[in-house]
């Protein structure tokens, strides 16, 4: 039984439509009462690389002259990358990746981006989590729009999960979604456990029914998310196949997300972030600061499919980033702020090997107001693939409201 | 004889069919305090139930604020001068060349400044010194409606130069005019550095502007703007003035962005202050909601506009609603929001005169509109602290719990600031956090001093009594049966007092009831 519908019970069904007064709640509450399917074992996991990636440095188009010509200083030299396809290459600190290019489960998507010109760190972000490009007024995220209409999904407390101390507004909305500072530390905390036992016991009495509204369903959820991890001991956790995660958030984000999904918890949705790709100033070719956060990346994403295993069958990881970056290097040898960028998809669904989407060029007229990498392929575009041929969204519409774009780049497996 | 009317006030005010429950003295002292206030200090329900709510009210409202010498003292211990601008402008170069040389050294991690010269730790304690405030000031209403506003006029610490201008924008723009007329604190943002340059007006200028001919270098000269940028104009009438339904076109936010285009920063080296380039300014006619606005104009058009809006009815009713869902209900009742609005009128936008109008509407003192709001994270943390007489000190300890709960101060990156609507913020996990810091608190392990719970809750010895005088001083008697229940249960096998005392108030504080307002 479902923690939403054991909670819709225990609250007293429809006694609540005359007493709880909060939509919210309703909404979670209907949840409930939708008929449910066997739990889904499919997973979307999503990293956002916040700050704008050097899409043209990650994923090297150095076939293009242009490439070359611009950025005299920070170029990826020829005969440090790792060449795909004669045509593009990867940046070197990403060979961790390689194996999975190779097995065809990682692809490339470039010139990839939003359909909104702006520049602004902070509402391209804002727009690829709301996935209303241009829109401002839109309050909730799309992955939270995603399991506000797909209701057939068995859900747990653990259905959509985000790393991070805040709810990141991609799932923020009316569909329950867990933030998560640390597994280890999520719950009541006490450093003895009767202590622990004692003051959860309490709270929950006291949250419980006939409390209503949302306090009493987040407090529902956040106890019985506390109590499936209490089983699960996570500090016990090791990793499986010799995976190596590497230090910092990123592998600790990925670390406990494999965790949860080898578990069984009812993982659906997975986010983390990860920030310092804003390079500016001394980017840095083959090493230094790009190839710092990319070595992190790519690391930890190896290490998260190789721990999964066999998992990853059931796993599709999607990185997002809100904006690339210009192709000329600036005066101090970084990059500024620009428009297309290119993303992963690395799992067992994805048809890989490939770098996706239809690519402009760097030639100056086929920039993007003369000086970005153009962007070819809407990022819901991308995002709409993902939900609908891996998670089988049946309609987009009700998740990218006005997007009539379709044209999926082809990265999942129908 | 104002009690007695209170009483009577608030049978007639309950519409029929509602449960003909009345507010007693001690539930509007703690509504007030929990809306005007960032909550009750113990003992201070039971203070203004005696003194007369209403009396106290009109104090809080009065156009005289109160001296408080002791905030000053403890403003002076966070050495303010290291806010201003200037100062962390200076700091955060000095940073910015210690990265340089490390990355010219491919160093992976560069070395930290030390704590007194380190933007972030300077930052953090700005953000503390926002909690000490909130804690202790005895014009709470004043930092209620700093609160407010900095939220309403939102600016990102997060973003580049605002890393330098945030804590002097809400010292010098948001803070000596919260409590003053809107059209002053709508004109002093406008002309602000940090909001010019958060909003990107700084890159607004009239498309065609001859670029100087010499230039540090190329790349440089790139990063020139060429021409409108609207992301201040378009928040200036969706956000700050007009609401997102204030009836004006896409049309209007560009002729909004001419007409401010020139509204820029003056260089670091002349004071990094507001300055008006009439090189960068679009000098012809311009029309706003079917007002033109004629050629050959410049910074005053952009005043005459500011104005227009700040009176404009759209404004009026945008703003007006918004203070009711602060002090009223996320979805506040027309009653209060028309009193807000004529009082509005009247006063010509001033802001004390518009509390007023809510304050005295029957709608404030509905029962509907009692523990009606879930306490936002910097609600939760503050009148917990407050409820405990804690005094926190310059440790960052505080402010990091707030920014736990998923509110950091001044760290909203998106210009509307954090929502009003409970339902966009309440989570799980963060609400085991509450629970988490209300014990920690009760226990001495946050923050600041260790509350002296023995001098504020004396009668331990049995728990029954104890709980007796934690519904008393936290609930104005209120505390629910489950609650009360739920803590009785685990006191029963604990003897020792002090411990019972520390267990039953981090569980008060945590329970539900504690969560709203």
């Amino acid at each position: 039984m479902t923690i939403s519908r054991r909670f819709f019970l225990r609250a007293g069904g429809l006694a609540l439509a005359s007493f709880g007064l909060e939509p919210l709640f309703l909404a979670r509450a209907a949840y409930a009462a939708a008929p449910k399917r066997p739990p889904g074992r499919r997973v979307l996991v999503c990293l956002f690389q916040r700050g704008a990636v050097d899409g043209l440095s990650m994923i090297v188009p150095h076939g293009d002259p242009s490439y070359y010509r611009d950025r005299p200083r920070i170029a990826i030299p020829r005969d440090r990358l790792i060449d795909l396809d004669g045509h593009f290459g990867f940046h070197p600190a990403l060979a961790p990746l390689k194996p999975w290019w190779d097995n065809g489960s990682l692809a490339a998507i470039h010139a990839v981006g939003s359909p909104d010109n702006t520049r602004s760190h902070f509402d391209a972000q804002d727009y690829m989590e709301s996935g209303t490009p241009g829109v401002k007024a839109t309050s909730d995220g799309w992955l939270n729009r995603y399991c506000q209409h797909q209701q057939e999904h068995n859900a747990t407390a653990f259905r959509a999960v985000a790393f991070g101390p805040e709810l990141p507004r991609i799932l923020a909305g009316s569909a329950p979604a867990l933030a998560i500072g640390n597994l280890q530390t999520f719950g009541i905390q006490a450093r003895r456990p009767a202590v622990r036992d004692r003051l959860t016991r309490a709270f929950e009495a006291m949250y419980a029914a006939p409390e209503t509204g949302l306090l009493a369903s987040s407090a529902a959820e956040g106890f019985e998310a506390a109590k499936m991890l209490g089983q699960l001991d996570p500090e016990a956790y090791r990793p499986e196949h010799d995976a190596e995660y590497p230090k910092g958030g990123l592998g600790r984000s990925l670390a406990q997300i494999a965790q949860l999904i080898k578990a069984d918890v009812g993982v659906e949705i997975a986010f983390a972030d990860l920030g310092g790709w804003d390079t500016h100033v001394n980017q840095g070719a083959s090493e230094g600061q790009l190839g710092n956060r990319l070595t992190e990346l790519a690391s930890a994403l190896g290490a998260f499919a190789d721990d999964l295993g066999e998992r990853m069958r059931d796993v599709v990881v999607l990185t997002m980033s809100e904006f690339g970056r210009t192709v000329r290097e600036n005066g101090s040898g970084g990059t500024d702020h620009g428009h297309g960028t290119a993303m992963f998809l690395l799992g067992g669904p994805v048809r890989g090997g490939r770098v996706l989407g239809r690519w402009p060029g760097l030639a100056d007229e086929a920039r993007f107001e003369g000086r970005d990498l153009a962007v070819t392929t809407d990022f819901r575009s991308l995002f709409g693939e993902v939900l609908s041929r891996h998670l089988g969204l049946p309609d987009l519409g009700t998740v990218f409201p006005g997007f009539t774009g379709g044209g999926f780049p082809g990265g999942i497996a129908t | 004889m104002h009690l007695r009317t209170f009483g009577i006030f608030f049978l007639l005010a309950v519409p029929t069919g509602l449960t003909a429950q009345t507010l007693t003295p001690a539930d509007s002292a703690r509504h007030l305090l929990n809306r005007l206030a960032f909550g009750a200090r113990a003992g201070e329900i039971d203070q203004i139930a005696r003194a007369g709510v209403l009396v106290t009210a009109d104090r809080w409202l009065a156009d005289s604020r109160p001296a408080d010498p002791l905030l000053t003292e403890r403003e002076r211990t966070f050495d303010p001068a290291r806010f201003t601008a200037h100062a962390l402008a200076k700091r955060i170069e000095e940073e910015r060349r210690l990265r340089r040389r490390a990355a010219a050294d491919s160093m992976m991690d560069p070395p930290a400044l030390p704590p007194a010269r380190n933007p972030r730790r300077i930052a953090a304690a700005y953000q503390q010194l926002t909690m000490v405030r909130a804690v202790t000031a005895e014009d709470q209403l004043r930092e209620v409606m700093a609160d407010f506003w900095t939220n309403h006029f939102n600016v990102y610490l997060g973003k580049g130069a605002d890393r330098a201008l945030l804590p002097e924008y809400i010292e010098t723009v948001i803070r000596p005019r919260a409590l003053g007329r809107f059209e002053d604190l709508l004109l002093a943002t406008a002309r602000s550095p940090a909001m010019l340059f958060y909003l990107d007006n700084v890159r607004s200028v009239t498309p065609g502007m001859p670029r100087p001919r010499r230039m540090r270098d190329d790349s440089a000269r790139a990063r020139m703007p060429t021409g409108l940028n609207e992301n201040y104009a378009r928040e200036l009438l969706e956000l700050h003035t007009l609401g997102v339904d204030g009836g004006y076109t896409q049309k209007d936010v560009t002729e909004v962005a001419r007409i401010l285009t020139g509204w820029s920063i003056e260089s670091p080296d002349r004071g990094g202050g507001f300055v008006f380039r009439a090189r960068a300014h679009d000098f012809g006619a311009k029309t706003v909601l079917g007002v033109r606005f004629p050629p050959g104009r410049g910074e005053d058009e952009g005043v005459s506009l500011l104005k227009m809006l700040a009176h404009h009815p759209a404004t009026i009713h945008h703003l007006s609603r918004k203070l009711c869902a602060r002090l009223v209900a996320d979805e506040p009742p027309d009653g209060c929001v028309d009193a807000a609005v004529s009082a509005w009128q009247q006063s010509d936008g001033d802001v004390l005169a518009v509390l007023r109008a809510i304050v005295h509407s029957p709608e404030f003192w509905s029962p509907r509109a009692t523990d009606n709001k879930v306490k936002s994270p910097l609600e939760f943390v503050a009148s917990a602290a407050r409820a405990l007489r804690v005094e926190p000190d310059t440790s960052p300890a505080l402010a990091q719990t707030v920014a736990k709960l998923g509110q950091p101060l001044f760290l909203q990156a998106s210009p509307a600031g954090y929502p009003e609507r409970q339902e966009e913020w309440v989570n799980s996990g963060a609400l085991l956090d509450r629970m988490n810091l209300a014990v920690g608190l009760a226990a001495g392990r946050v923050g600041g001093s260790r509350p002296d719970l023995g001098q504020i809750f004396p009668d331990a010895a049995r728990p029954e009594a104890l709980l007796d005088t934690l519904s008393h001083q936290l609930f104005a008697n209120r505390m629910s049966a489950r609650t009360r229940e739920a803590i009785l249960h685990e006191l029963s096998d604990i003897p020792d007092p002090d411990e019972a005392r520390r267990l039953a108030t981090g569980l008060a504080l945590g329970s539900p009831e504690f969560q709203r307002q």
